[in-house]
């Protein structure tokens, strides 16, 4: 093992001696911890923002004044998603997704206010995120590193020497490889850094420290990679060229591919095409405001026989609340279809976008990052069912007090006179809170498996590969 | 005739190279890749708007004809409003992912209706495409790069540079004819498909040869650039990967830096109202109406429309008038905050286009997607013409309402269409 400690330690000498390695390596880690830090402050701003505007909207309901339960359930209510801790490495879908949605009755509204929308359009390749920088160019930076680690042995003939001289080609190996990954770890430490914050702030061991080896698996991959290539090349200039094309094909050209192939693979009809058939099913259900719409005789007649009354103002209840009730819940359910349908079409698109991590690594940390992170269209699409139960929940409680608590006779005089028509302002407690919490720490896990494979199946490539190149050296 | 002559021997002897075959038709085959991708894309976008104009109208007709007043016929009925892409959005799809191209309005407080986005898939919008302007602008540097960074140290490592210098009657009929031979075959690798997509697309002969000249003149900058930096003593004894990494860097500068960091500035510069503000503002200014005074409606509903004033009767029950005019006064009170949010847009727009003049990659980028209309600028207008339709349709209703005329299909028949709202 010593000699292989001892190789390690010559290379590190070495990039001390030539500076340039050591330049990168300044700019890299410096980069890191700018991007950890401004991003902290970001996301913990956006944290409190929104946590902010979630209980503004939520003491604006209550501070409702006396009204029609019916006017509140058109007055409607916000809720807003606040990112999970470890978004401050990895935001994710985060800034592309809207944060806010408005919950209204009849509607499910999208999520608005997505923050590219309100950027200046400058980071649509870029951005100043840690899992940007060490996803996309920290592997640039340990091929700029490490490119001739084994090549410029070559040229200068050291590696005959050490060869003749009974150096094992393993340990040869190794420890250059032992020396590049180090210089990817120090890059990393900012992520580190950022991870046991995360994990002060309430995030699970568990799950930080899975977030922490996806990362290490990671740079083991590219330092395996640039050692492979380094070790197989003839000459420095051709490691260098290799490797700077292979990363601008798996950092940059595959990920792109794999979204645009999806687009093209799994087209979606999107929101407004859909809607059509939406409103078509919908039509079919009769208008919740009008009781006297055909669609609700049968509800009107079996009301009738349960309560022996055969004038709807002879019943105990108001019956405009029981249809605003019945009409909901039918049309939630049609709702509901087509949303869930939806978010599959999205989700079969990702699907296929991110079987691109069998042909880059760099698709297979970003899948494995923001499931880890829950940051994902995953999570986006739970904060959308969230949502909408709890626009549910609350609009139904609305129609239940409008038909237990609101007089018939005083709603149907509504426009005559409106003050008799309302109810107490007492009743707007109904409304529940809303906290958007990050998936379980069991779900996050179980979600990344299929990506950590992906990770694991690069390692195996990179096990090989190393063979290979002592098999090639040897020769 | 020199001129010729040296080009084509440049060329006779780099095209013999299998690697530079190698690494151009790569380049070809990315370059069709993103122009195919492109064209699909837009091709579905067309499509889509056709057939959302024709199940708009049919369900629209079925929805009037159910209707027995103007109140409810402009409740009920949707409109729908599209950008149509543009004969060269194929090549940059720029903004459009990100900024909804359609949208369906009805004659409710604008407001409250026209941030609801049908944007994309957020995942793949995070990924990013792979568009014509994202390979021209991002990677054609780095192609670049790899073409010709070692064009003097290769000879050098090759033992044949002092030779080539002694032999050459000067050093530029050597270094430029190489360094133009490059970097027009890597132009014509990347351009060729394009041009064939143009043509497929139908785009005007005057589009394609804008974007062909920013392509041009962005791979004239770096072969610039390489060449100069090439060219300077103290770099003429670095290795080729030296150079190379020096190369590196300034395109990392250019392409992640300072975009990243104008970014952060723009940010700070700008001061723009949430969004959840002006939808805030307009719900309240639309719900509280149910419950103040008509007249209090009616005074602010005025004092923009004062040829009303001797309509406002009320009925004994729910007169649509009114509630259109407390929509329209919704939009009145939320007006100054979304002008506000409107003019932050456009001055972020208009301080990242400064900003770009010192990134020749992201100006390569904004000048092809404001050419193919699919800027910050062309969905601002979008939003602008989708607002001037919305008054339309005001006007449209307004005297059918507040005259209390009898519905009837062929008077809706003359309902303002979209299409006349569309700037060109």
């Amino acid at each position: 093992m010593s000699a292989v400690s001892q190789i390690t330690r010559d290379e590190w000498r070495f990039w001390r001696r030539t500076k340039t390695a050591t330049i990168i390596l300044f700019i890299g880690t410096l980069l890191t911890i700018i991007s950890a830090v401004v991003n902290t402050i970001k996301m913990e701003d956006a944290t409190h923002e929104r946590h902010h505007l979630q209980q503004a909207s939520e003491s604006r309901f209550l501070d409702q004044p006396d009204r029609h339960p019916h006017r509140m359930v058109h007055y409607g209510h916000y809720v807003f998603r606040t990112p999970s801790p470890l978004s401050i490495i990895e935001p994710g879908v985060d800034a592309f997704t809207g944060t806010s949605i408005f919950l209204e009755g009849h509607r499910q509204n999208s999520a608005m206010f997505s923050d590219q929308r309100q950027a200046s359009g400058m980071t649509r390749f870029s951005s100043l995120t840690p899992s940007f920088l060490l996803q996309v160019l920290v592997p640039l930076f340990v091929i700029l590193i490490g490119y001739a680690c084994i090549t410029r042995e070559k040229e200068a003939g050291t590696l005959n020497i050490m060869i003749t001289q009974g150096v094992n080609l393993w340990h040869l190996l190794v420890g250059k490889y032992l020396a590049l990954v180090a210089s990817g770890l120090l890059m990393l430490t900012p992520l580190i850094v950022a991870s046991v914050w995360a994990t002060t702030t309430g995030e699970p061991l568990m799950l930080t420290s899975s977030f922490i080896a996806g990362y290490v698996l990671y740079i083991l991959i590219w330092s395996g990679i640039v050692l492979i290539v380094s070790a197989l090349s003839k000459k420095s200039s051709a490691s260098f060229a290799t490797l700077v094309g292979l990363w601008i094909v798996l950092c940059i050209l595959v990920p792109r591919m794999g979204s645009s192939s999806a687009a093209i693979i799994a087209p979606s009809l999107g929101k407004l095409e859909s809607d059509f058939a939406v409103f078509e099913a919908l039509r079919k259900l009769g208008d919740g405001h009008n009781a006297a719409d055909p669609a609700f005789e049968q509800l009107k007649k079996n009301l009738f026989a349960k309560y022996g009354v055969d004038k709807v103002d002879e019943l105990p209840i108001n019956f405009r609340g029981t249809v605003a009730q019945y009409s909901e819940q039918k049309l939630t359910a049609v709702l509901n279809q087509f949303a869930e349908q939806r978010m599959q079409e999205e989700l079969s698109q990702a699907q296929i976008a991110r079987q691109f991590g069998w042909l880059t690594p760099t698709t297979a940390i970003r899948s494995f990052s923001m499931m880890i992170a829950g940051s994902s269209l995953e999570t986006h699409h739970r904060f959308l069912r969230e949502a909408e139960k709890l626009r549910f929940d609350f609009v139904q409680s609305l129609n239940q007090i409008h038909q237990d608590t609101l007089d018939y006779k005083a709603d149907m005089n509504r426009h005559n006179d409106d003050k008799s028509a309302r109810v107490s302002a007492s009743n707007w407690q109904v409304l529940s809170e809303f906290s958007f919490t990050t998936d379980t720490p069991t779900t996050r896990l179980s979600n990344s498996i299929p990506y950590l494979l992906q990770l694991l199946f690069w390692g195996l490539i990179v096990v090989f590969g190393i063979r290979v190149a002592v098999r090639g050296i040897s020769q | 005739m020199k001129v010729f002559s040296n080009i084509s021997r440049e060329a006779r002897f780099l095209f013999r190279q299998k690697h530079l075959l190698g690494i151009l038709s790569v380049i070809l085959l990315l370059s069709i890749f993103s122009v195919w991708s492109g064209l699909s894309e837009m091709e579905s976008q067309s499509s889509t708007i056709e057939r959302l104009q024709e199940k708009d109208r049919i369900d629209r007709e079925s929805v009037l004809a159910k209707q027995s007043d103007y109140g409810s016929a402009a409740y009920y009925s949707f409109h729908l409003t599209y950008s149509e892409p543009s004969k060269l959005a194929f090549a940059a799809i720029g903004q459009r992912d990100v900024y909804p191209w359609k949208h369906r309005i009805r004659m409710l407080a604008i407001e409250g209706q026209i941030y609801e986005t049908d944007a994309d898939n957020p995942e793949l919008s995070f990924l990013g495409r792979f568009d014509f302007a994202f390979l021209a602008s991002v990677l054609l540097p780095l192609f670049v790069i790899l073409l010709l960074h070692d064009i003097r140290s290769s000879e050098r490592e090759a033992g044949r540079y002092d030779l080539l210098i002694t032999t050459a009657v000067k050093q530029k009929y050597l270094w430029f004819p190489r360094a133009f031979v490059l970097s027009s075959a890597l132009a014509l690798a990347l351009l060729a498909p394009f041009i064939v997509g143009a043509f497929i697309s139908g785009a005007s002969l005057v589009d394609i040869v804008l974007i062909c000249a920013v392509v041009m003149a962005h791979s004239v900058f770096w072969t610039l650039l390489i060449v100069w930096y090439t060219s300077i003593k103290s770099v003429a004894s670095q290795s080729s990967t030296q150079i190379a990494s020096v190369l590196l860097s300034a395109w990392l500068v250019v392409t992640v830096l300072l975009p990243v960091s104008s970014d952060v500035v723009i940010d700070k510069l700008v001061s723009s109202p949430s969004g959840g503000d002006i939808l805030l503002l307009q719900r309240e200014a639309v719900n509280d109406a149910w419950d103040l005074p008509d007249e209090v409606t009616w005074r602010a509903f005025l004092a923009t429309h004062p040829q009303w004033k001797d309509h406002i009767d009320m009925g004994p029950t729910f007169e649509w008038k009114w509630y259109y005019a407390f929509q329209q006064v919704g939009d009145q009170k939320a007006g100054t905050l979304s002008q506000a949010y409107q003019n932050a847009t456009l001055e972020k727009d208009g301080l990242a286009k400064r900003f770009a003049l010192l990134s020749p990659p992201m100006l390569t980028q904004q000048l092809m997607s404001s050419f193919a209309k699919t800027d910050t600028l062309a969905a601002m207008q979008y939003e602008q013409d989708i607002r001037a339709y919305h008054n339309a349709l005001r006007q449209f209703y307004y005297p059918l309402m507040f005259t209390r005329a009898e519905y009837s299909l062929a008077t809706m028949s003359e309902i303002p269409e979209f299409s006349q709202y569309i700037t060109k």
